[in-house]
């Protein structure tokens, strides 16, 4: 893709709080109009710091962020006007009615009355919510908290649509049709930058993503050119009874990674053979509980850059 | 559309907005403020024995003044310090409206909400001492200025202090200041004389002394200076919550 003038380009963004912790270092990001593009995690990586820093709630030490030629640093009312936020956190809902508040911010947005009631209509229907429609926040499921959430982001279109975490606590159905509903955010030409811990899920559903540890990128790009080098293996995952001592991996094994009782290692499609007896064999001495042989993920990837279990959270 | 009709659109959405994010909580904040003036004229009743004509016009003026400073001061504080505990402040700061309209909402809700509980304090304090009133046109910026003040107080602790805990704690102690340490239920005279020339430059007394200047007769004095005073608080505070929510951390 080239350069577009509603590109969202970060670039040397660091971010160090006033207690000294550095939360976001030099980091560089190129965010195209029309692209889903998914920021990856674990827990205190630094991804809402990074967002929050977009949308201009936090002020960066240094680095810059533009849209086209938007200015977000310098001018952060710009940044709102041009971003729909979904944050992380709770969303002021208890008293307002579902479709009530998704209608108000779309007018805060800056939609005229009948148009935002139309969108608002389509986007409940795609959703299926309606049976929810008026029911106040304060009796909404914690998911459906999160749904009247993601549509204050989406009611109206923005620039930039910045998710974080949506689709925590939604149930697996409507996880799809949320899915459905970003990438045609993205279609109508907004760009879209989604926050997750979710890896699985984000490899279906991102154009490109970037993993970030400890406030640096550790990889960026498609979900395919991510596993490129992954190609040729296998995954063999080990879960070890509790207790005994881990067996050695066998010499056919590459980048073995130990997550508290499980194995995984890596293993060409030739080795294949050996892997199952080798398993087998684990499994006979008592050493292993269970093992499971298949298509590298880039969960795999995930796991080897980050290379610490908490850094997991497994779609449901 | 020009800045002052965008202006004006936002501030009318986020009038909504604070409206109906209030409309769980307002029916609670008129009973438990009918429940602190029928409580104070009734109690305070029992307390001062044998009550003169002077004394109930303070304490029927003072009750009212009470119920118009609490909610800004005290229950608004309060809502923004659980919004900021829970993430929804954040939210708000992030929607496309100038800042200076969520403030401006903010503090017309918080200012307008108490005049119901008031107006039946005062009504209260009628019934049960039979007071006589005297009703001036200077009650209304009185009124409008106690109210907003109170609300703007309020706004400014919640957004200066940091952490939410802090803002309920001193909000909690305001309350007793409010009711026992203030001449607002009765007369400055009363007080310790330094405790008297600290409310000079405090909004308390001068809330209650401009209300006796438009609801009483002979009971205020120096109306012009508590208007000052006022004023200035309002203005401190509006300068305080403007730089706390204009600035990014």
């Amino acid at each position: 893709m080239t350069a577009d003038p509603r590109d969202l380009v970060v670039r040397g963004l660091t971010k160090r709080y006033a207690n000294g912790a550095l939360a976001n270092d030099r980091i560089d990001l190129h965010v195209h109009a029309g692209e889903v593009f998914g920021l990856l995690g674990p827990n205190g990586a630094g991804k809402t710091t990074l967002v929050k820093q977009i949308i201009g709630l936090l002020k960066p030490s240094a680095g810059s962020i533009t849209l086209g030629r938007e200015d977000f640093v310098a001018n952060p009312d710009t940044a709102r006007a041009l971003c729909a936020y979904l944050p992380q956190g709770a969303l002021p809902l208890s008293s307002f009615r579902l479709q009530e508040v998704v209608e108000l911010v779309g007018r805060i947005r800056g939609g005229d009355a009948p148009a935002v009631r139309r969108r608002v209509d389509h986007l409940i229907a795609a959703l299926e919510l309606d049976e929810w429609r008026d029911t106040a926040g304060i009796e909404l499921s914690g998911g459906t908290r999160r749904l009247a959430g993601f549509l204050m982001a989406a009611v109206w279109p923005a620039a930039l649509v910045i998710l974080d975490e949506p689709t925590n606590d939604v149930d697996p159905l409507r996880r799809r049709l949320l899915w459905r509903l970003i990438r045609q955010l993205a279609e109508d030409g907004s760009s879209v930058l989604l926050v997750t811990h979710n890896v699985l899920e984000a490899e279906q559903s991102v154009d490109r993503l970037a993993v970030i540890d400890k406030g640096r990128i550790v990889a960026m790009g498609t979900p395919s050119s991510l596993k490129a080098g992954d190609r040729q293996s296998l995954r063999l995952q080990l879960s070890l009874v509790p207790g005994v001592d881990p067996p050695a991996p066998p010499p056919f094994a590459h980048r073995p990674i130990r997550l508290g009782q499980r194995w995984h290692l890596g293993i060409d499609q030739s080795d294949a053979p050996e892997a199952i007896r080798w398993a087998q064999d684990r499994m006979a001495a008592g050493v292993a509980e269970e093992y499971v042989l298949g298509a590298t993920t880039i969960e795999d990837l995930y796991i080897r850059l980050i290379g610490r279990e908490d850094a997991l959270d497994r779609a449901s | 559309m020009n800045l002052f009709t965008r202006w004006l659109r936002s501030y009318g959405l986020m009038v909504t907005w604070e409206l109906r994010s209030l409309r769980t909580v307002l029916p609670l904040a008129f009973v438990v403020q009918t429940m602190i003036s029928s409580g104070l004229i009734l109690g305070l009743g029992f307390l001062m024995h044998d009550i003169t004509a002077t004394q109930a016009q303070f304490l029927a003026v003072g009750v009212t003044v009470v119920s118009m400073i609490t909610l800004g001061m005290v229950m608004a504080p309060q809502l923004i310090a659980s919004q900021k505990q829970s993430g929804a402040y954040e939210y708000l700061l992030s929607l496309p409206v100038p800042r200076t309209t969520l403030i401006a909402a903010g503090l017309t809700v918080h200012s307008l909400i108490a005049l119901p509980g008031a107006a039946v304090a005062l009504l209260i304090a009628w019934l049960r001492y039979d007071i006589a009133l005297s009703v001036s046109p200077i009650v209304i910026p009185a009124a409008l200025l106690t109210l907003t003040t109170a609300a703007s107080i309020g706004f400014a602790l919640a957004h200066a202090i940091p952490n939410p805990m802090v803002t309920s704690l001193v909000t909690n102690v305001l309350i007793f200041v409010i009711l026992f340490y203030a001449p607002i239920n009765f007369p400055a005279d009363r007080l310790p004389v330094w405790l008297a020339s600290v409310h000079q430059v405090l909004p308390f007394g001068h809330s209650a002394n401009l209300m006796r200047a438009g609801l009483t007769e002979g009971l205020a004095s120096s109306v012009g200076v508590s208007f000052a005073v006022l004023g200035g608080w309002a203005l401190a505070s509006w300068s305080v919550t403007a730089w706390v929510v204009g600035r990014r951390a």
